[in-house]
């Protein structure tokens, strides 16, 4: 069964589906975007349930030749790291998608269609196997994101949307300029043209060609990240956009420019990342340092849990850019954390300021008296974020510590300052919402309903599983990181007890997977 | 393992009790709050003390266990277990922890029987049980940093434990972040230990360190300065003291549990548990060992001056952990350790007594209206004076055993040692004084004017019992460790301080240390005495004539006015000046010049349709060239 193309084409089936939908027909549009979004969630995790823990390289491999010629075929396989993201989107859109049934926005067909188009691209991007699909998915991903801030968002949409549009497609451009040298100078020194990521991981580009290579590219991915000073697109739109909106940009958008650094920043152009090591890391450390600041003076809540993102990026960057296994572990670890961190983050934001009426983090507080609930499982959600030792977020923010730490100590320790800043802002964001004496609204009316547990639970759950057992993650993705990982190591002379693997094992097409006892793959050393 | 099994189960019941009573649906029964918040301490202090039998009935060499639940992470080698350590070590504080914490919450329940959030109170104090447990137990430094941050945070919900008071809340986080820095230490500690050892399981770190390390050598100096950096934020030494005194917004039992008898000695039990560590650390030993002598004589200066009984204590608190601290940093761990023991019943003793005094008084805490108490509360007073005398050493209350065994080892341990030996005996004398000025204060002299509206009263036995216990606890206590005769504390802990030095003090230092710092005690009760017991005239006109001194302590030395100016004011400004010039210029600039690219670009394309198909082609044709040049050029 082509599993990965299956689930790329639900969501598009669901958005499609929603032009047969009668105009008054509120309820066949849900049901349907439901069944879609659900669909792709259960057909993720069987995917999940098949997936060879060990094998380190690509598997549910598919293959269909177009313009096989000029290197142009549909190829998409998923391997250790794209598949916990993938997991990610569809368990995020599920929620997302419910959400909405349960709130139904304005325009509910077309709103709904754009999300589901949504989570298509982001699928396809995650599962691309050479630079074109890459290049496709990751353009068409931005597409509904733009109508979506443009037409349902708050006061300033359209300049936000324009902002968001424009800017982000700047950095493709260069990417696109990037993919077709690639591929052209790939040609010069193999003879064989293609986008085929796993054919190019081989090709020993000269120094200059890798870092000029890799320089279209990085514009893409730290803009997207994004990346301080970077992130001129995201005050506009978090501030614009519908919560929902907000939560899928931080959550899965953000995770698109981390898997390109990883997917093809590490693999492709090891020397390149070699060079712009330093600076990537140094962006980094802005970025924790500068947006745990500005996140602290944010009047409002969403605005806060925002630039908190942008710190929590900065995390997850370092530990790509560090060229360290422990740490890219770590990163990857991290993406999934933060994800689920952040969506619920917004949910309860988005909560509290729909049943007060009020955004600014100064006009609401006492919340805990008449809503205990909510007050206990925003602690818990604080707490992830902040990253507390014990949580999910810990796990990961230590191993890419570690990682760092080996060879950079001093980056590991610049870092720590945006872990006390984390406890100083989300604390804020805490107490002044839910402690102190009442503001606001009667705290009663913020107590959690049904709808609210539905979309929190099942994040809360995630993160307790994550915080006691990281390692069904980890041991599912090492390998696969390993890998990613390898070629920079030699090029930034890493001792070879820290390098894994350097060759990928043949790749597993979906219909011949090995029966998961059998250690086929595994890392070859 | 059967006992490790044990140690699990003293682990998760008080978990289990905290969870059970948040998830409850609706209000639960009073009387199921209390069953569930004691009975599951309780019952964790009875399987404590079967596991502490079972170790002595083994040979020393055999009193360690390591049990492992699962493989909680291996990322690229480093390999972290969930697994806890039972050793002699985490024996004794599991037995603190629990002993001391049933009785707490014991008291609890009538000393809380008013408050409207029952069940929050009893859970919370269930989930700092747990954290701690998990803290002194844990068989590696990652589970151990998850137990002292997860302490951290049962604190913060328990100082903030009256959400709607501002003052508390701000203590809460005051309380919080400070201690995120103390992690932040540790977390670089562990950093350094995983690089260095490529592991963090005690055993094999403290295997490998002799080995590995030189003493004096760079990396252990560092890796022990890291540690105690968690060490200072958590046991409240100088400069990260300043989060304990405001604790004390939190309600008496808590200051009782948590901000005197178990928790904030986690920085001693961390440097007693890495005695193998500190012992190649020698630097960074004696920085700590200054560290606690200046800490306890600067904590003791300022209890003299607090009007507040709670906050008299907290600063005693921190003077006390302070001679732990100074111990622990001079090689001394098994004495550290047995202060920590006595400290642990008579400073217990002395905020639970406190609160039956704030309970009998409608929750008055301020010594200015108090007075005359000994008639009205004498129960409440003679639990007070055990405690007082146990905290200035007076034999042969607990305190003068402990305190006794530091200050007299100390001399023998160097100049250094004398030197804080020294401060210690001076201190010993301060704090005679200021116990004793709250207790003249409070229980001495005349009534306060007008009289106790309404009638204090007698407390309980919910109350009372948990103090009697204590009480005598605090006065016999001691006689587990005799000079020249007995040592039941370091004997039993021998195990697991293989670095403990064998330095014994001669008779005549013992003797001579012994009674210098009774005389001092002495006299500071007398001169106590002879200024508070009589009435407030003569304390009055020495308040006046020490004015300045009685600022710079009432300040509490600036240290919270440097943080505002210094740390707090420049972040905030940063942060503002950020958003103020950064944001809009840089960001935005960038984005301008960005999309300002793309539509001069669009716009220059713009012209470029013609509608002409003889230009689309030429430019077809153009393009193809171009591509094809490079693909041969590229060749």
């Amino acid at each position: 069964m082509p599993w990965v193309t299956v689930l790329i084409i639900i969501p598009l089936f669901g958005a499609l589906s929603m032009g047969i939908v009668p105009a008054g027909g509120l309820f066949q549009a849900r049901l349907q975007a439901a069944l879609a979004a659900g669909l792709t969630l259960v057909m993720s995790l069987i995917m999940l349930g098949h997936f060879h823990r060990s094998f380190a390289g690509p598997q549910f491999v598919e293959h269909a030749g177009w313009a096989t010629q000029v290197g142009l075929d549909w190829n998409v396989w998923v391997d250790g790291i794209s598949i916990w993201l993938i997991i990610l989107t569809t368990g995020l859109f599920a929620l997302a998608v419910g959400y909405l049934c349960f709130r139904t926005p304005e325009r509910p067909r077309a709103f709904l269609a754009l999300i589901l188009l949504a989570e298509v691209g982001l699928l396809g991007l995650f599962s691309a196997g050479n630079l074109v699909l890459f290049y496709v998915f990751w353009e068409l991903m931005l597409v509904p994101f733009y109508f979506m801030i443009g037409m349902w968002g708050g006061p300033g949409r359209q300049l936000a949307s324009i902002k968001f549009v424009i800017y982000t497609m700047f950095g493709s451009l260069l990417m696109l300029v990037s993919i077709v040298s690639t591929a052209v100078i790939a040609h010069g020194i193999t003879g064989i043209y293609t986008f085929d990521i796993l054919a190019l991981r081989n090709v020993a580009y000269t120094r200059p060609e890798s870092i000029w290579l890799l320089a279209g590219f990085l514009l893409a991915f730290v803009i997207k990240l994004p990346l301080w000073p970077f992130h001129g697109w995201l005050p506009d739109a978090y501030r614009t956009s519908p919560i929902v909106v907000v939560g899928l940009l931080a959550a899965v958008v953000s995770k698109a420019g981390v898997y390109g650094l990883l997917r093809i920043g590490l693999p492709l152009f090891p020397r390149g990342m070699e060079f712009f090591q330093y600076p990537i890391m140094l962006l980094a450390l802005v970025s924790i340092v500068y947006g745990s600041l500005v996140a602290w003076r944010q009047p409002t809540m969403r605005m806060l849990v925002g630039y908190s993102s942008l710190a929590h990026l900065g995390f997850i960057a370092l530990g790509i850019a560090a060229i360290d296994s422990q740490a890219a572990q770590g990163a990857v670890l991290q993406m999934v954390n933060h994800g689920v961190v952040v969506v619920a983050a917004f949910a309860i934001v988005g909560i509290i300021s729909s049943r007060t009426g009020k955004e600014e983090i100064d006009d609401i507080g006492g919340l805990a008296a008449g809503a205990p609930w909510l007050a206990g499982l925003f602690l818990v959600v604080t707490m992830a974020s902040l990253a507390i030792p014990g949580s999910n977020s810990f796990a990961g923010e230590f191993f890419i510590l570690a990682g760092v730490f080996r060879h950079d100590w001093w980056a590991a320790s610049i870092a720590m300052i945006g872990v006390v800043y984390a406890s100083v802002y989300m604390l804020r964001l805490y107490q002044s919402s839910m402690n102190g004496p009442t503001r606001g609204a009667d705290p009663r009316r913020a107590e959690l309903k049904v709808r609210d547990v539905v979309v929190l639970v099942p994040l809360i759950s995630v993160m307790l599983f994550i915080a006691l057992w990281p390692q069904v993650l980890v041991g599912a993705s090492s390998a696969a990181v390993d890998n990613a990982v390898a070629p920079a190591q030699v090029v930034v002379g890493r001792p070879a007890s820290e390098i894994h693997a350097l060759v990928l094992p043949n790749p597993l097409p979906a219909t011949a997977l090995p029966s998961a006892t059998s250690s086929a793959g595994g890392s070859a050393q | 393992m059967v006992i490790t099994t044990l140690a699990w189960i003293v682990i998760g019941l008080p978990l289990g009790g905290a969870l059970l009573l948040s998830l409850w649906p609706g209000e639960p029964d009073r009387a199921l709050s209390r069953a569930v918040g004691v009975g599951t301490v309780a019952t964790g202090f009875v399987l404590s003390a079967i596991v502490f039998f079972d170790l002595l009935s083994r040979t020393p060499s055999h009193r360690h266990a390591v049990q492992t639940l699962w493989q909680w992470i291996n990322v690229d080698g480093l390999r972290i277990n969930l697994a806890i350590l039972v050793d002699p070590l985490s024996t004794m504080m599991m037995l603190i922890i629990t002993g001391v914490g049933a009785l707490i919450v014991w008291y609890s329940i009538e000393y809380m029987a008013e408050d409207r959030d029952y069940r929050r109170f009893f859970a919370e104090m269930n989930f700092f049980i747990f954290a701690m447990l998990l803290l002194v137990l844990a068989a590696n430094f990652f589970f151990l940093i998850v137990g002292w941050a997860l302490v951290g945070l049962a604190s913060y919900l328990l100082i903030g434990y009256y959400y709607d008071k501002p003052s508390a809340v701000a203590a809460a986080k005051k309380a919080f972040v400070i201690n995120v820095i103390g992690d932040v230490g540790l977390v670089l500690g562990a950093l350094l230990i995983a690089k260095t050892f490529g592991t963090l399981d005690y055993a094999s770190v403290f295997s490998q360190a002799p080995l590995r390390l030189g003493s004096g050598s760079f990396t252990a100096e560092m890796i022990c300065l890291l540690l105690f950096v968690g060490c200072a934020a958590k046991s409240a030494q100088i400069p990260l003291h300043t989060w304990l005194p405001d604790a004390m917004e939190g309600p008496t039992p808590v200051s009782a549990l948590i901000h005197a008898a178990t928790m904030v000695t986690a920085g001693v039990y961390l440097i007693v548990r890495c005695n193998v560590l500190y012992h190649l650390a020698p630097y960074v030993s004696d920085y700590i060992a200054v560290t606690g002598a200046v800490t306890l004589l600067i904590a003791a200066s300022i209890a003299i001056v607090q009007e507040d009984i709670k906050r008299v204590l907290a600063w005693s608190t921190v003077s006390q952990i302070g001679y732990m601290i100074m111990a622990a940093g001079l090689g001394l761990y098994s004495e550290a350790m047995f202060h920590l023991l006595m400290h642990a019943f008579f400073k217990a003793l002395l905020f639970l007594t406190a609160g039956i005094v704030i309970h009998a008084l409608a929750g008055e805490q301020s010594l200015n209206r108090m007075g005359g108490l000994h008639r009205l509360l004498t129960f409440a007073s003679f639990a007070m004076l055990i405690g007082c005398l146990a905290i200035s050493g007076i034999p042969p209350f607990s305190g003068f055993f402990s305190k006794d065994e530091i200050l007299s080892t100390a001399m023998a341990a160097g100049p250094l040692g004398v030197v804080c030996g020294t401060a210690g005996v001076i201190g010993a004398g301060m704090t005679a004084f200021y116990m004793f000025r709250m207790y003249f204060r409070a229980f001495g002299g005349p009534e306060r004017d007008g009289g106790y509206h309404p009638h204090p009263h007698m407390c309980g036995p919910a109350m009372a019992i948990p103090v009697g216990v204590l009480a005598v606890l605090a006065t016999v206590g001691g006689f587990i460790q005799v000079p020249g005769g007995w040592h039941l504390v370091t004997t039993w802990l021998a195990p697991s301080l293989p670095a403990q030095p064998s330095i014994d003090a001669s008779a005549t230092v013992q003797w001579i240390t012994s009674l210098v710092s009774i005389a001092l005690a002495a006299t500071g009760i007398a001169v106590a005495w002879w200024l508070f017991g009589a009435g407030p005239e003569r304390r009055l006109a020495y308040a006046d004539k020490l004015r300045g001194v009685r600022g710079v302590l009432l300040a509490q030395w600036g240290f919270d006015e440097v943080y505002e100016s210094v740390v707090i004011e420049p972040g905030r400004e940063l942060g503002d000046a950020a958003i103020r010039t950064a944001e809009p210029d840089l960001t935005q600039g960038i984005v301008a010049v960005a999309t300002g690219t793309a539509m001069v670009t669009a716009r220059g394309l713009h012209r470029m349709q013609s509608g002409l198909v003889r230009t689309y082609a030429f430019a077809m044709i153009a393009g193809a060239a171009v591509v094809g040049l490079i693909v041969v050029l590229a060749r």
